[in-house]
């Protein structure tokens, strides 16, 4: 009872006029940067990082998450209307949305994955609520050395889903723990890694390493490979002959794709999500192909078929759940979103896990509507409002907008301490973020190692200072037993019987 | 992809830094002195240490793949010249040196030009040129300063 009142307030403060501005601009913000191609939600999340100094903690947590809902949605336009998917998420979608384009169904396409997306955003978000109280007393069974598994079980699956570049992943999230362990030590009060000077005992701020690696290395990027605009030509964007009525999808083709292909989807993005390091691609993709292998039409797989964008879609939203479950639980983000929503947790003082759950619920229920509210209704009305003039979104000049970025990037580094030395890190981890980029190295990796080593680390060395320095305590702890197992487990499906397959 | 080729595209050059990088993390490992340590206690340094190890080890594997397998040709994300980035990072470089003792308006109006230059964005219009550079610096302050109530800095401040 208790939680359902914690929840209902959520949607209470959605009431106030500030919280509901600051949702409705983040999924406006999260529509572009999503629709854009080359620009992210992540992205979008980064830069509103240093606002969040400014503002309270629930307009922040509620725009994050409309951010991400909005991002992960509205990948799908360009990939329907001109085959350039504005987010990984929606490759799915732009191989039949387009297909669909093509035939003159680009609005039927669009209505569709609207329809998927709000339907699988929304049972992501309610999975998510309705499994809160629970995941909070899992959180409290597990202890020390179960935590160190946890993470390390976390940092082997980010490092191992990108099969083909294994040693560089290990490279990239060896070097974010090295970034993390500047500063203090996470248990002496010793000084480590700052090479005389007192700026860098305090360690390296979150913030600067977000903006850098996402945003100014974004900016180096297209740079780089410039061309002044995407490319499309303007009698494209500006007429595609779009309708809104078309946007409706018709009852006969809902009930062609099933109940069943919207709620197995989401639940198949949902588990996904909760898995570190798969994010909305992996889930769009595991979801299409489910639906294909179960189809009654797979011969309309790849040519335009309404039932896979359906799956992509409902999967990559609902994804935008489960991915808060292992953050929220044990401040284990499972992707660049969630790592720097965790970053507004922080910021703001508040540590995630079961007490956070427990005690604070009603400052985090805010965040569970927003993302309700974002899928159910700010979806598909955005859709309604907007959708003819999607595809103008890419006339935008790219210098004007990368120049903004650029902006809003340093200025925003400069806001959470007032100094040049954090927009100056800012720059520096950019242009690391930039080479590593250039040479197929993980930036998300990086990141993640960097918010998760300091725990690996306490983490170790508590459970080993508690039990006489005795490693075997892993292996007699249950908990830590279980997630080793399960590291185990993912190691041989994902490395060992995947190269098999693959042979 | 030549070995010079890719030596100098980063392949190479980039774990070879790192592995510089890592040889100083390591140096500066070893001078971690532990306060206080009961029995079973790992100290600040071990951690340090063994991340340090890990990576030569990571990075020995990643220098023979480079060297074994070359890559086939360059993606989208690595073709291009360097200029524009260098020349951004420059621009950058320069906007942060000027932010305090310019104050926002005029460095952030300096910093938009030049990457309008370097991302060639209305200089054949001169007079549009001006107009979006002063737009862009007018509607950032207005969100940050306005907005958001954030204390920018201004010219009088960094001049006294």
């Amino acid at each position: 009872m208790e939680t359902v009142l914690t929840l209902a307030g959520g949607f209470g403060a959605l009431l106030d006029w500030t919280v509901l501005a600051f949702m409705i601009a983040g999924f406006l913000v999260g529509t572009f940067f999503g629709a854009m191609p080359g620009l992210t939600s992540v992205l979008a999340i980064a830069l509103l990082l240093p606002i969040t100094y400014t503002i309270d903690v629930i307009p922040a947590l509620v725009m994050s998450a409309s951010i991400f809902m909005a991002g992960m949605y509205s990948g799908s336009i360009t990939a329907t209307t001109i085959n350039i998917p504005g987010a990984p998420s929606s490759m799915m979608t732009a191989i039949e949305g387009n297909r669909l384009m093509k035939q003159g169904k680009g609005a039927n396409a669009l209505g569709h994955a609207a329809l998927g997306s709000m339907i699988g955003g929304s049972i992501g978000a309610i999975l998510l609520m309705a499994f809160m109280p629970l995941a909070a007393e899992i959180s409290l069974l597990i202890r020390t050395p179960g935590k160190f598994s946890l993470v390390l079980f976390a940092l082997v699956v980010i490092i191992i889903v990108d099969k083909g570049a294994i040693a560089k992943g290990v490279v990239a999230t060896l070097l974010g723990i090295m970034l993390a362990t500047i500063g203090i030590d996470v248990l002496q009060p010793i000084p480590r890694f700052n090479f005389g000077t007192e700026t860098l005992i305090e360690g390296i701020d979150l913030m600067p390493v977000v903006i850098g690696a996402f945003a100014v290395s974004e900016v180096l990027i297209q740079a780089q490979s410039w061309r002044s605009s995407f490319g499309i030509p303007d009698a494209d964007a500006k007429d595609l002959g779009i309708r809104r009525r078309d946007f409706i999808p018709p009852l006969s083709e809902i009930r062609q794709i099933g109940l069943l292909t919207y709620v197995k989807s989401a639940i198949i993005g949902y588990g996904i999500g909760i898995l570190p390091g798969a994010g909305g691609s992996m889930a769009a993709f595991v979801s299409y192909a489910t639906a294909r292998s179960s189809s009654k039409h797979p011969e309309e797989y790849g040519n335009g078929s309404r039932e896979g964008i359906a799956a992509a879609e409902s999967a990559n939203n609902s994804m935008c759940g489960g991915a808060f479950v292992p953050m929220l639980m044990f401040g284990i983000p499972g992707d660049p979103t969630t790592a720097i929503v965790l970053g507004v947790l922080v910021i703001n003082g508040l540590q995630p896990g079961p007490r956070l759950l427990e005690n604070q619920a009603d400052l985090l229920a805010p965040m569970f509507a927003s993302l309700l509210i974002s899928a159910l209704v700010l979806i598909p009305l955005t859709l309604f409002l907007f959708g003819p003039w999607f595809v103008r979104i890419v006339s935008i000049p790219k210098g004007l907008l990368y120049s903004a970025i650029a902006v809003v990037a340093l200025v925003g580094s400069y806001v959470a301490t007032y100094s040049a030395f954090q927009m100056a890190l800012a720059l520096g981890f950019g242009i690391l973020a930039y080479i590593m980029r250039r040479n197929n190295y993980s930036t998300v990796s990086m990141l993640l190692g960097f918010i998760l080593g300091p725990d690996l680390e306490q983490y170790l060395r508590r459970s080993l200072s508690l039990n006489d320095g005795n490693p075997s305590v892993f292996l007699t702890s249950p908990d830590s037993l279980f997630f080793l197992a399960v590291t185990a487990l993912f190691v041989y499906a994902i490395l060992i019987r995947g190269g098999k397959r693959a042979a | 992809m030549d070995l010079k080729g890719r030596f100098t595209r980063g392949g190479i050059v980039f774990p070879l830094a790192l592995i510089v990088v890592t040889t100083i993390y390591l140096a500066a490992a070893f001078d971690i002195r532990t306060q206080f340590s009961a029995a079973g206690d790992i100290g600040p340094q071990t951690i340090p240490v063994l991340t340090a190890t890990l990576m030569y080890v990571a990075l020995l594997v990643v220098l023979i793949q480079e060297i074994r397998n070359p890559p086939d040709g360059e993606d989208e994300e690595n073709s291009g010249s360097l200029l524009r980035p260098a020349l951004v990072v420059l621009a950058t470089a320069g906007y942060i040196a000027l932010f305090r003792p310019l104050g926002y308006s005029l460095s952030t109006l300096f910093f938009v030009a030049a990457l309008f230059l370097v991302f060639e964005f209305e200089t054949r219009r001169p007079v549009r040129f001006a107009l979006y550079a002063l737009a862009v610096t007018a509607v950032f302050y207005g969100l940050f300063a306005l907005v958001f109530g954030v204390r920018l800095p201004t010219l009088t401040e960094g001049l006294f």
